[in-house]
């Protein structure tokens, strides 16, 4: 990355935010406790099979620890939303539903009423 | 100044003054146990806690400095019921075994309670069942005793710098033990027994043999005799309520005797023997083969222990002197055995140190059985001395005065200085003087090896020689001096000292581990004053002017430093592990 | 085209009417021709509780409860069709989260710097670096009432200012990651997903104080945490955000991880710099206090986590926004880990000042199978309880106090009928007698003395005089212990005997578990009035202690049974008798 100046962060800090389909999982030691990481293989294998274009990143514990793994999904013309307890086999219906089909799947959404600052 | 307020009371005190320094400035005692005014205060049996108003919290006085204004109370129901309640949960852990202690009437923790009027156990018994340490053959580690207020770890670690203690586990299980759990025989311990004389309790305590020596003077084939060291007799006087430093060698004397001894010595005697040898030693280096300096001090058996172990590369600078204890032991058996035809295989000799590393000594190489038979062979501490002496049915304190065997007996003002940190550079300077100048030293009282600093530095003008002297004492201090040695060796510079004392206990042997419970430089002082009045009292100062010493050489051993000498008198240094696992 | 989704859950307590309500929708929606622009789905939860059937609205993000079926048509028309709220509907006091510590927590990935500096990240260090003096920046911390989040509450501003006018060469300012306290785990949470916010925080805080050098020192049972930090500062250094002038100013800072080794007491300053100094993990007296001779004997600050988290929002935000959250005393968030014997375990983070009811039963979705709650645990095994009666009581550092518990790092435990509370304190207090380092006698033989006892009452062999010997023992810990692993040991000890005596009574005078969960005074037999013989419980007995047939019927062999309550628990039939 190289060395920031102060402008370097402003400028980072100020740009506007990525827009684009993204899969996130919740890896801390509680996600990968219930089986996040294989979730994850499970979503990277899946996404080179179907050859789409979109973001799988790791991301921290939202402090829902009673239905890890978690996996935010994200797709266009969806709102983001947050599938909770999530097996390999939801995982793939996730894979195949939500991603594919653009299709939620039932009983499996966690909401976080929060104010995020 | 700091102001402030005790029980009432204003004090006015130096910053960074204690609470419980500044409680003793309005004679008020807070009660204390793990502190010891050797060392800082590790805070943590909990009994000095006291009140400051405007703080809901019990402060410890023995580590909380005075800040401007502080309102304490010292004493009052909550702060004594609290004190109580702590006394009473570690008496619960403690074994209940007064009456078979070596600390019975002397224990820091008996006092307290009896202070607190404890009569009830009000809570459960939960005492350990660790076995006792008894591999040295000199201390005694009872871990059941130790009520864990650090000091002796503080001791052999920072004063010390031995390493040997440490607290081992946490919680209910924390113990003290040598690092890894080994016998303390296979730790660096030197047995310099300065972790017994800070105990407040029976935890650590000296090897009792004063049962061997009583059987072996009841034996009627066996000619007991006895030497005593210089540092006792200004210090046994303490065990019968006589005032530290009060010389009793004459009515030690007349003790013994009526113990049982066929003859009474004194290591004084052969502490000027030492010296003729040593400052024989010296002079030969410092003339004529001066690579071979500095010379160090070699009559402390914790000094060398310490020095085989982690200072083995300088062991070819120790004096090969034997120290004066093992050098009467060889004499008694070999030139007093002959003169009065005594068969030396039925003589038993016994030593009365202030010093528990005596006991390690009396075995430590094959020099120590020079005369055919071990040379020595019971060492006991000043307090053995004192309870066999209270066993005996003597009235110490109104005994009359006796004399000891002049032979090996008498001594001079520049002997009985050995008990002190600096005596034994002094006694040998006295005499090196005269032999390099042939004249006398002039200030006879070389004040600049004397006093408490921990390194004592000085320069003696020796017919023109600048003779560098240093003395050290408590072996932490020990590192200043051989690391300069050290440079000033590898850099190939001029010396930093040529003659080196050292000591292992703080004080030296007035504040050996063997010497009556208590220690503190109050008491060193006290007990160094007596031995430098007992210096002042004698007719003959010089060592080498002892008649007795001189006609131990005319008569028998010929030449200081020659063949006999060599034998009887001398031994070598080996290195030794720091961990014998 | 973008759809609208209707997310549906059924949050009463006892009732499930989702599936009917989705069909209803579905059918009105297909009634209406709307069925492409809107989809319905069943969700497992919406974090809100006791509303009826709670329909949110995405993307709009509206929120409608106790919807009914009647509500149907209006909501697709108005609502969906045209874009307008329903003002009748709308559910208002939605208790929600409010993130500041967590905010990149699970929104960001915490491997990545740049992620982290889109959302704000490192701004608030440019900004006192560059703008700001070290004065400035403490002054800033003081208007934002931030306190320490570990446990004690102190002015974090105060111990900034203090180490930063305590004279000294060299400073030091050191992260505690130690979190001893068993169930808590939001620093774990924010080293593992947030490494970069702790990270500015500790940046700015030697700024603050002069300091050129930083330590964290984690727990070693935190291995991802570990490397995610490790990670994190390899990114710092190559950024030039750590090292030698930062972003251009005079300003150099260093910062290492050091590990802890299993150790609750050294979560404890003092001994937590013993530790690092490499002797044995001990705590010292103080004065001195850290900020004026601390680690090596220089001025040292010692700040939490979740602390260090919060300093990059005061600097974005202004320490105004920071203190207009929370109560007069407590300003800020607090970071809770919910646990025991609740629906939805978890981390959360809520405005100081919120009511615990809240937190348990608002946004943890309340005690687990709907059993009535006993208690709330709060601080760990230095805090208390704070029984049902005053659950309405606010989260602040002064309100727990004043009820005899403490916030402490942020455990909530919550507690219903069949937990025992004498069996908890005695739980906290084989912890703290564990964890004892050992070194002074008012905690090392006091809490095993008390622990001893509290044996005595749960096996149903106290007297009365022992529960007086607890009080008194406890007092002396409170007043004699060297540091506050000895002094709070008690506290549940404490807190529980002054809101549940008669529980301890009920064990030492009736000899009595009331939850059955002390072994000792619990006795599982079976009704042969009851019992139909099923072999439910003999066939699911860990032990196999409950011998029988089908025919002559089942019993508990007494010497087997562990007491486990497992055949309690399945039978169907109620036959089986805890007594």
């Amino acid at each position: 990355m190289g060395k920031l100046t102060r402008q370097d962060i402003d400028n980072l800090a100020k740009s506007p935010k990525k827009t684009g389909a993204y899969i996130k999982i919740g890896m801390s030691t509680c996600g990968i406790a219930a089986g996040a990481q294989e979730v994850y293989d499970l979503f990277e294998k899946e996404i080179k099979a179907h050859n789409i274009s979109i973001d799988l990143k790791k991301t921290g514990c939202l402090g829902m620890c009673h239905c890890e793994p978690l996996v935010e999904i994200a797709v266009e013309g969806l709102p983001a939303v947050i599938y909770g307890r999530v097996t390999q086999e939801i995982a793939q219906r996730l894979m195949e539903d939500h991603i594919c089909h653009k299709r939620l799947v039932n009983d499996h959404i966690y909401e976080l009423p929060v104010k995020r600052c | 100044m700091i102001n402030a307020i005790i029980n009432g009371h204003s004090v006015t005190v130096a910053e960074g003054t204690t609470i419980l320094e500044a409680a003793e400035k309005v004679q008020v005692k807070i009660p204390t146990l793990c502190k010891h005014p050797d060392l800082p205060p590790t805070a943590s049996c909990g009994i000095c806690i006291v009140k400051a108003k405007g703080n809901n919290k019990m402060l410890r006085a023995c580590c909380t400095p005075i800040a401007e204004g502080m309102d304490i109370i010292t004493h009052d129901t909550e702060i004594v019921n609290v004190r109580r309640s702590v006394i009473e949960l570690i008496l619960s852990k403690h074994p209940n075994e007064c009456l078979t202690c070596g600390r019975n009437g002397n224990c820091e923790l008996q006092t307290l309670a009896e202070d607190f009027g404890i009569r009830r156990e009000s809570y459960q018994e939960c005492v350990s069942t660790i076995s006792s340490d008894t591999s040295t053959g000199s201390i005694v580690l009872d871990p059941r005793k130790c009520v864990l207020c650090g000091r002796c770890v503080n001791v052999c670690q920072n004063i010390q710098d031995v390493w040997a203690l440490s607290f081992v586990e946490r919680g209910i299980e924390t113990r003290i033990s040598p690092a890894g759990d080994i016998s303390l025989s296979e730790s660096p311990c030197v047995r310099c027994g300065q972790c017994s004389a800070h105990c407040p309790t029976g935890a650590i305590v000296e090897n009792d043999e004063t049962q061997k020596v009583w059987q072996n003077i009841q034996n009627p084939d066996n000619y007991c005799v006895v030497q005593i060291a210089p540092a006792v007799r200004v210090a046994v006087g303490e065990a019968f309520g006589m005032k530290p430093g009060t010389n009793l060698t004459k009515k030690i004397y007349a003790a013994l005797k009526r113990m049982g001894f066929k003859a009474v010595f004194d290591t004084n005697f052969s502490a000027d023997v030492t010296i003729v040898e040593e400052a024989t030693e010296f002079v030969t280096r410092f003339t004529t083969a001066p690579g071979s300096l500095p010379l160090i001090t070699s009559c402390c058996p914790a000094w060398v222990d310490f020095m085989e172990k982690y200072h083995s590369d300088l062991k070819d600078n120790f004096s090969t002197c034997k120290s004066p204890q093992a050098m009467l032991g060889a004499l008694a058996k070999t030139y007093f055995a002959e003169k009065n035809n005594i068969d030396p295989k039925k003589l038993f000799m016994v030593s009365i140190m202030p010093c528990t590393a005596k006991k390690y000594e009396l075995s430590r190489s094959a020099e120590m059985f020079a005369s055919g038979t071990q040379d020595v062979d019971v060492a006991l501490t000043t307090r053995e001395l004192a309870r066999m002496i209270k066993q005996a049915g003597i009235d110490f304190k109104n005994l009359p005065d006796e004399e000891p065997d002049h032979l090996l007996g008498d001594y001079t003002g520049a002997a009985t200085i050995f008990g002190v940190t600096g005596g034994v550079m002094e006694a040998a300077l006295r005499t090196a003087y005269e032999y390099v100048t042939g004249g006398k030293l002039k200030n006879i009282e070389v004040q600049d090896v004397r006093g408490l600093a921990g390194v004592k530095e000085g320069v003696v003008d020796v017919g023109g020689h600048k003779v560098k002297v240093a003395v050290a004492h408590g072996l932490k201090n020990v590192e200043y001096v051989l690391s300069k040695i050290r440079t000033a060796k590898k850099e190939g510079t001029e010396l930093p000292y040529h003659f080196v004392e050292v000591m292992a206990c703080p004080g030296g042997c007035v504040g050996g581990g063997g010497q009556p419970y208590g220690v503190t430089d109050e008491l060193r002082k006290a007990r160094t004053e007596g031995l430098y009045c007992d210096d002042r009292d004698q007719v003959i100062r010089y060592s080498h002017e002892n008649p007795y010493v001189k006609k131990l050489y005319e008569e028998f051993l010929g030449k200081a430093n020659g063949e006999k000498s060599h034998h009887l008198l001398h031994t070598n240094y080996v290195a030794r592990p720091e961990y014998q696992k | 085209m973008n759809k609208t989704i209707l997310l549906i859950k059924d949050t009463a307590a006892s009732s499930d009417t989702t599936k009917d309500l989705k069909a209803a929708f579905e059918k009105t929606a297909r009634e209406l021709g709307m069925e492409d622009s809107v989809q319905v789905v069943r969700v497992s939860d919406l974090g809100i509780y006791n509303q009826g059937v709670v329909v949110k609205i995405l993307p709009n993000d509206l929120i409608y409860g106790h919807v009914k079926p009647e509500h149907v048509e209006k909501i697709l028309k108005v609502t969906v069709k045209e874009g307008t709220p329903i003002e009748d509907l709308i559910l208002r006091n939605v208790v929600s989260q409010t993130r500041i510590v967590l905010r990149n927590c699970g929104v960001i990935n915490p491997e990545s710097i740049e992620e982290y500096i889109s959302n704000q990240g490192y701004t608030s260090l440019a900004k006192c670096l560059l703008d700001m003096k070290p004065q400035d920046v403490i002054d800033e911390v003081k208007k934002s009432g931030l306190r320490g989040r570990g446990g004690a509450g102190f002015p974090t501003w105060m111990k900034w200012n203090l180490a930063r006018t305590s004279p000294g060469d060299q400073k030091y300012v050191i992260c505690n990651g130690d979190e001893g306290d068993p169930g808590a785990y939001m620093d774990r949470s924010v080293l593992e997903g947030d490494p970069h916010s702790v990270i500015e925080g500790m940046v700015i805080a030697g700024y603050a104080i002069g300091a050129k050098q930083g330590f964290f020192y984690i727990r070693a049972e935190y291995p991802l945490a570990i490397s995610r930090i490790e990670t994190a500062l390899k990114q710092a250094y190559d950024a030039g955000l750590l090292g030698k002038n930062i972003l251009g100013s005079d300003f150099s800072f260093d910062l290492e991880i050091r590990l802890g080794a299993g150790a609750f007491v050294c979560g404890e300053e003092t001994a937590l710099i013993a530790s690092i100094e490499g002797k044995r993990g001990t705590p010292r007296p103080r004065p001195p206090f850290p900020s004026d001779k601390g680690l090596w004997d220089k001025p040292t600050i010692i700040n939490n986590v979740e602390t260090l988290a919060n300093i990059a929002v005061v600097f974005q935000k202004g320490g105004d926004f920071f203190s207009s959250i929370g109560t007069e005393k407590s300003k800020g968030t607090k970071v809770f880990a919910v646990t025991g014997k609740v629906e939805h375990s978890g981390l959360v983070e809520i405005a100081m000042g919120t009511p615990i009811r809240d937190i348990v039963y608002n946004i943890c979705g309340g005690v687990l199978n709907g059993k009535k709650i006993m208690a709330v645990q709060t601080g760990g095994p230095s805090g208390g309880v704070i029984p049902e009666k005053y659950l309405d009581t606010p989260v602040s550092y002064e309100h727990l106090i004043e009820l005899g518990s403490i916030m402490g790092s942020g455990g909530m435990i919550v507690m219903d009928v069949t937990d025992c509370m004498v069996d908890i304190s005695k739980f906290y207090l084989r912890f703290c007698v564990d964890e004892s380092c050992g070194k002074c006698a008012p905690c090392r033989i006091g809490g095993f003395q008390m622990l001893k006892l509290l044996e005595k009452v749960t096996d149903g062999e106290a007297t009365p005089d022992d529960i007086e010997t607890i009080r008194r023992i406890a007092h002396t810990m409170q007043k004699a212990s060297l540091c506050a692993l000895g002094q709070t040991a008690p506290n549940p000890v404490m807190s529980t005997l002054r809101y549940f005596e008669e529980e301890y009574l009920q064990h030492v005078q009736d000899k009595k578990c009331r939850a059955g969960k002390c072994k000792k005074l619990t006795r599982f037999s079976i009704s042969t009035d009851k019992c139909k013989k099923c072999s439910l419980c003999s066939k699911n007995c860990p032990v196999g202690a409950i011998p029988g047939s089908k025919e002559q019927g089942y019993s508990v062999d007494q010497a087997k049974c562990i007491k486990c309550g497992r055949c309690f628990e399945i039978c169907k039939f109620e036959a089986i008798v805890r007594s």
